[in-house]
């Protein structure tokens, strides 16, 4: 009995013990001895990196950018650095496009990363501008496709996080209430929009400034590229002995016809932004038919969390569907202020460990041969194509012409009123510039 | 009463609750706000705080964009003493904060700038008015760096006249490396927006919250959900206005502060937010400060009222504890009191019982005495009265005898003397005494003996006998006549095999004892009395006796019984096994080691051969007469050494049958029948090679059976008992110093033809045996209890005496003193034997006989 009070009151007086104890260590913090106080300034190592941020909306994370994140605390962690984002995002089509200031801030060395499209990648790699990669040892684990298309002059001048593929984002549930297959070729493409038509969808593919390129590229270059004499083509239209124009007419004209019949809203699409312009009707059910990059299906602020049953699918060639990839990537800089810890800092942000993280949190094609996630399924009929190794590059720095951009400005002038030849004229003039270099 | 008490008590807690929670209420509600009127007054010092941060940055931008235009007009006023202008502007190299120097000669539209050639000033959009220091500044746009970017422009004046304008683009970046890294611990955000455009042309270079809202003013509030039109428009105004502002709103599910502070007259704006908790950091800290010294002391006072919780239980569990305690000493001094005056009762009983118990035969020897003196002349009379007054003599002195025990056992007096016994001794002792008794009332007594496995026990034999004949003599005195008496000793199973186990059951169809009455039994001054029973003599104390000494003997006694169906007591003992029994080797001497045993009863059969193997001997059991006398053809005469017979088998199967057994049996074959004391045995069949052994089956009996006909083969004479023990012509010194005693001894020592020399005290003795001539006296008989010396001391003396026969005259020991302390106490003092009074005359005879020597 009096063993279990002793035990008690033991009990109790440790916790008041404990208590006053944990009172006095919290407040034992105090005033330092020495009345002279000295601070150590910070020394910061500071990598910039120059990216695009889309328009946000209030509590949404963008996953690619969330993606992109964990791969730059990694370098942070690793390296002890300090990643600055400058970005840029255009107010409006009158606007400097993304390209435009990433163009003028690479060439006046305002930051030592930079997040590129294809074009971009092409035009500063061709000035010089660009550091060769190509001994960083997250090189080694590329895939050969990815290389290949980001090689310039022998130099690999951008490694990208995620191999960027396109396709055409189609309302299912539309298709199946109107009894259409999933088009094939232009022909079917054409009569699955005339059945929308027919039957009250006045527009039945969506469009922006930025990607109906997509529709010219993949029926211009399905056969170049799947036909298994690729590098003698390429190696024909570098010297002349071929033309782009002849390979892009098609495709041209295919999107002149579309817009003839009404398919495609050209006005509209001259002034859209990607996805902004013809994103919330896709979502809204009143346009079947988009095209969009592969993240874009993964992104709630893109095409995400449709109401409907969305498939992603490759477009129409006469090679069938047709995904189209141009890779984007991230490059260093030729006189970047902090080139070293820059190099360091995008060699771990391109690793294969950094790249799994990034494959998994975006479910996207990695760069990396040493990486494989598995994609949602609205991707699978596009992933299914490209694991056939059935694709068209968007962009290949071995094509002396750059692809991307120029493909890009020329639909635009389809878009805003030139004639299919006048067009075709400016592709034989880009080539003849091309050759006189 | 214990009910109101209960409910005061209970009132008195609820208010005492109550109470405490009247004063937490009071400190909560305190505590609550004195934190309120801390964090309101720590959230406007901290409000105020923000806008001395915010008020610091703008002068640092103005002084900053103050300091461009003072620079550029100092350019201008350069510009305007060189003959060729364009040439020192083209001398300029890119600078981090102008990052482009441009000159347009005035009337001309198109000029030189220091980065490449033409420049328009078209290009730039000055309409909106803003100025710096008085010089004209753009818009802001991005610049062919890529980067946000403002222009500002000054005339260039020679003589008076206006001859050129100076245009220098600034970026914004200029500002960015102005303004600190982050304040609020990096958790303020802040923008740099053009007012005119509302375009964010600084942003911050980071990521997480600030991934959102980073294009325009419209971004900014869609980013960060401030949809409120009102409140929108109202912000619009006050950017119109050049007005500074704060305003509260949830970014992310976080209370922020969000600004917009004009700079340099409102054409650029800082725009930002900062969450609450980050500015009301100090604020926090007091607030948590004090919750946490509240919650210690909330803590503590509940410790404080836990410990008194716990003592305030300890007190009264040790209250009632001390209540329970004087409860159960007010019982047992209750019952203490009722058990005295129980006791008190019984021994008023008790006495009352004695005084009549005494006077019964004391009436009796006083009455035959005066009879006697009376009727002396008469022989017949004089036999007659003498013996009755010998009985009640006997009587008197079992009463006394008892008393004693029981007076003794009390005190805790006894001590066992413990020696070796047999098992048969006892048996054999016991029957002598009860069957005389039990055939006297015509009753049957059966005595069993089964399972014992040791016949030789160490014990004290005495105490044990007196047990038995405690219950027996009771099992015959409160027994009907022609009822039965049951004596069994049953051997248990060992618990240790040093110990030998026995329970002893003594049953009989009697009378049988009440419930009430078998729970006092074994209490002292107890008798049962009725009707039955009062025709019965007895102390009461015999049981009380019992059950004592079977306890001091480490045993248990039991006794169940029903009223005229009988009783039955068990008593359990345990008994040492004596190291190294030496009876093994009779058997080995006699050249005995395996005997043919004929008998029906199994049981018995059993006992008798477990017992003979305990001694080494084989024991051959058949059940029937025939089969023995075949057993006996089919081996030959030295095969088995003896032959035990149950008499059982003669009532069985018919005296023929055994007789031809016995002439079967070789002539040396010694047999033995074994038959109760009663049964009629044939006397035709007794030989010399034939003695009845009495049941039960001992070995000890056994081998004394044996040993008489070995004596009675060696014709060995055996002494008149009665002659040895004859005390003619002996004489004796005895000390006695009661008269009548004396007297009584030399009467009856003059009886036995002795004669005896009386001296009243030790003192006396020790002389008159120091004047004596050797073998003048054949012994001493020593009183102990006698004035001047007493017996022990006079012992010593006579021992210690320096002549011949001083150590070896028998010195024999007569006293009241009847205990085994005094008989050894006796024997220490050097006396040869010790004799209790009143004096038994056969053991007078026996034990003199024993020690004087050359009366041969």
């Amino acid at each position: 009995m009096d063993m279990r009070k002793n035990h008690k009151e033991k009990v109790a007086a440790t916790c008041l013990a404990g208590l006053a104890a944990l009172v006095l260590t919290a407040c034992s913090g105090g005033l330092p001895e020495d009345n002279v106080m000295t601070f150590e300034k910070e020394s910061e190592r500071i990598v910039t990196l120059f990216s695009p941020m889309e328009k946000t909306k209030p509590d949404v994370d963008n996953v690619a950018r969330s993606a992109s994140e964990k791969t730059v605390v990694m370098a942070e962690e690793k390296l002890g650095v300090t990643v600055d984002y400058i970005t840029y995002t255009a107010e409006d089509y009158q606007d400097k496009t993304y390209d435009d200031i990433a163009l003028d801030r690479a060439r006046n060395d305002m930051d030592d990363l930079y997040l590129l499209n294809p074009d971009v990648i092409q035009k500063l790699a061709g000035e010089g501008k660009l550091m060769d990669l190509s001994g960083l040892d997250s090189a080694k684990n590329l895939r050969d496709v990815v290389k290949a298309a980001n090689i310039v002059d022998g130099r690999l001048v951008a490694i990208p996080q995620e191999v960027v593929a396109y396709g055409l984002f189609v309302n299912k549930d539309l298709f199946d209430k109107y009894h259409l297959a999933l088009p094939e070729t232009p022909e079917e493409f054409l009569e699955c929009c005339r059945v929308f038509q027919e039957n009250g969808i006045e527009t039945p593919v969506g469009a922006n400034r930025w990607w109906l390129e997509t529709f010219v590229l993949a029926q211009a270059y399905a056969e170049l590229y799947n036909g298994g004499n690729t590098e003698a083509e390429i190696a024909a239209l570098n010297s002349g002995e071929k033309k782009y124009s002849d390979y892009m007419r098609p495709g041209f004209e295919f999107l002149q016809e579309m817009i003839d019949r009404g398919y495609i809203d050209a006005g509209k699409a001259y002034v859209s932004e990607a996805i902004d312009g013809e994103g919330a009707d896709f979502l809204a059910q009143k346009t079947p038919i988009v095209m969009a990059y592969w993240g874009a299906a993964n992104t709630p602020t893109a095409y995400g969390n449709p109401d409907f049953n969305m498939l992603v699918i490759g477009f129409p060639s006469s090679m069938g569907q047709m995904p189209v990839m141009p890779m984007t990537g991230i490059a260093v800089g030729v006189n970047a202020l902090h080139a070293e810890d820059a190099m360091r800092t995008l060699d771990i942000m391109v690793s294969d460990e950094a790249l799994q993280v990034y494959a998994e949190t975006n479910k996207v094609i990695s760069p990396s041969k040493n990486v494989a996630v598995d994609c949602i399924p609205a991707l699978k009929p596009l992933n299914d194509r490209i694991n056939e190794n059935v694709f068209v590059l968007g962009s290949n720095a071995s094509m002396k012409l750059e692809q991307w951009g120029n493909t890009c400005i020329i639909v635009r002038m389809l878009l805003s009123g030139s004639t299919v030849d006048e067009c075709m004229a400016e592709f034989d003039r880009l080539q003849a510039e091309t050759l006189e270099h | 009463m214990k009910k109101r008490q209960d409910k005061s008590k209970t009132d008195g807690g609820i208010s005492l609750l109550l109470s405490i929670i009247v004063v937490f209420c009071i400190l909560g509600a305190v505590v609550f706000s004195v934190a309120r009127k801390i964090s309101t007054e720590m959230s406007a010092s901290a409000i105020q705080n923000l806008s001395e941060s915010l008020d610091l940055i703008e002068c640092t931008i103005e002084a900053v964009l103050n300091k461009e235009a003072e620079f550029q007009r100092l350019m201008a006023q350069e510009i305007a003493m060189w003959e060729d202008p364009e040439e020192y502007i083209c001398t300029f190299q890119k600078s981090q904060t102008m990052v482009k120097i441009s000159l347009v000669r005035a009337g001309e539209t198109a000029g030189i700038s220091n980065t490449d050639g033409p420049f328009s000033g078209e290009a730039l959009d000055f309409s909106a008015g803003g100025m710096v220091d008085g010089l004209p500044v753009s818009q802001s746009y991005t610049n062919y760096m890529g980067t946000w970017a403002y222009t500002m422009k000054c005339p260039v004046v020679k003589d008076g006249a206006e001859i050129a304008t100076l245009y220098i683009e600034y970026v914004y970046d200029t500002l960015d490396r102005a303004l600190p890294g982050g304040f609020y611990n990096k958790r303020a955000m802040l923008y740099i927006m053009d007012a005119e455009s509302r375009r964010m042309v600084l942003k911050p270079k980071g990521m997480g919250e600030r991934s959102a809202g980073h294009l325009n003013l419209e971004d900014f509030f869609r980013a960060n959900d401030i949809t409120d039109e009102g409140l929108r428009e109202e912000v619009d105004k006050s950017i119109r206005d050049g007005k500074n502002i704060m305003f509260n709103h949830d970014i992310r599910g976080k209370n922020s502060l969000i600004y917009m502070w004009s700079v340099n007259e409102g054409t650029l704006y800082l725009i930002g937010y900062v969450p609450v908790e980050a500015i009301q950091q100090e604020g926090n800290t007091v607030n948590q400060n004090i919750f946490i010294v509240v919650a210690v002391m909330l803590v503590a006072f509940f410790l404080c009222c836990v410990l008194y919780y716990f003592n305030q239980r300890q007190q009264n569990k040790i209250r009632k504890e001390r209540e329970q305690e004087r409860e159960i000493h007010n019982r047992q001094l209750a019952e203490a009191l009722q058990a005295a005056q129980i006791a008190s009762n019984s021994k008023t009983t008790f006495l009352s019982n004695m005084s009549h118990d005494i006077r019964t035969p004391m009436n009796a020897v006083i009455g035959f005495t005066t009879l006697l003196a009376r009727d002396a002349e008469n022989p017949d009379k004089v036999r007659e009265y003498t013996k009755k007054i010998m009985a009640s003599g006997q009587h008197l002195l079992s009463l006394i005898n008892d008393i004693l025990d029981v007076s003794k056992i009390e005190s805790g007096k006894v001590v066992l003397t413990v020696e070796e016994f047999t098992l048969n001794d006892l048996v054999s002792s016991v029957d002598a005494i009860v069957r005389p008794m039990a055939v006297a009332r015509e009753q049957k007594f059966h005595v069993e003996v089964t399972g014992i496995k040791h016949e030789y026990l160490l014990g004290d034999e005495t105490r044990i006998n007196q047990i038995l004949i405690n219950l027996l003599s009771n099992a015959v005195k409160y027994t009907q006549e022609k009822g039965n008496i049951w004596f069994r000793m049953i051997g248990m199973k060992q618990r240790s095999p040093q110990y030998e186990r026995i329970r002893i059951e003594v049953q009989d169809d009697g009378y049988g004892m009440t419930p009430e009455y078998l729970d006092i039994i074994f209490d002292a001054f107890t008798r049962a009395e009725n009707s039955t029973t009062n025709k019965v003599q007895g102390t009461g104390l015999g049981m009380a006796i019992t059950k004592n000494i079977v306890e001091l003997m480490g045993g248990t006694i039991d006794v169940s019984s029903e009223v005229d169906k009988g009783t039955l007591f068990r008593v359990e003992l345990e008994l040492r096994i004596p190291e190294g029994q030496a009876n093994r080797r009779f058997w080995a001497e006699n050249k005995i080691s395996r005997i043919l045993a004929v008998g029906n009863d199994e049981e018995a059969c059993e006992n008798i051969h477990v017992l003979m193997k305990e001694v080494g001997v084989e024991t051959d059991m058949v059940c029937s007469a025939d089969k023995a006398v075949q057993a006996l053809k089919e081996n030959d005469g030295e095969y088995y050494q003896l032959l035990l017979v149950d008499w059982n088998v003669a009532d069985m199967e018919g005296i023929d049958k055994v007789k031809e057994l016995q002439e079967t049996a070789p002539d040396t074959m010694p047999v033995f029948f074994l038959a109760d004391c009663d049964a009629g045995l044939d006397e035709t069949i007794l030989s010399g090679h034939t003695k009845v052994l009495a049941k039960p089956f001992f070995v000890s009996a056994f081998q004394e059976k044996i040993l008489e006909i070995r004596a009675e083969k060696d014709k060995g004479h055996t002494r008149d008992e009665a002659a040895v023990n004859s005390l003619e012509g002996l004489h004796f010194l005895a000390a006695e110093d009661n008269e009548i005693n004396a007297e009584i001894l030399r009467e009856i020592l003059s009886i036995e033809g002795a004669d005896c020399e009386i001296v009243e005290n030790g003192q006396l003795a020790v002389e008159r045996f120091m004047r004596a001539a050797e073998k003048e006296f054949d012994a001493i008989l020593m009183d102990v209890q006698m004035p001047v010396m007493n017996g022990y001391h006079a012992t010593r003396a006579i021992r210690a005496l320096d002549r011949r026969d001083a150590a070896t005259i028998p010195i024999i020991a007569m006293t009241a003193n009847a205990f085994a302390e005094d008989e050894k106490e006796a024997l220490d003092a050097g006396m040869n034997v010790h004799l209790a009074k009143p004096i038994d005359v056969e053991l007078l005879k026996k034990v003199i006989s024993q020690y004087v020597s050359g009366k041969e």
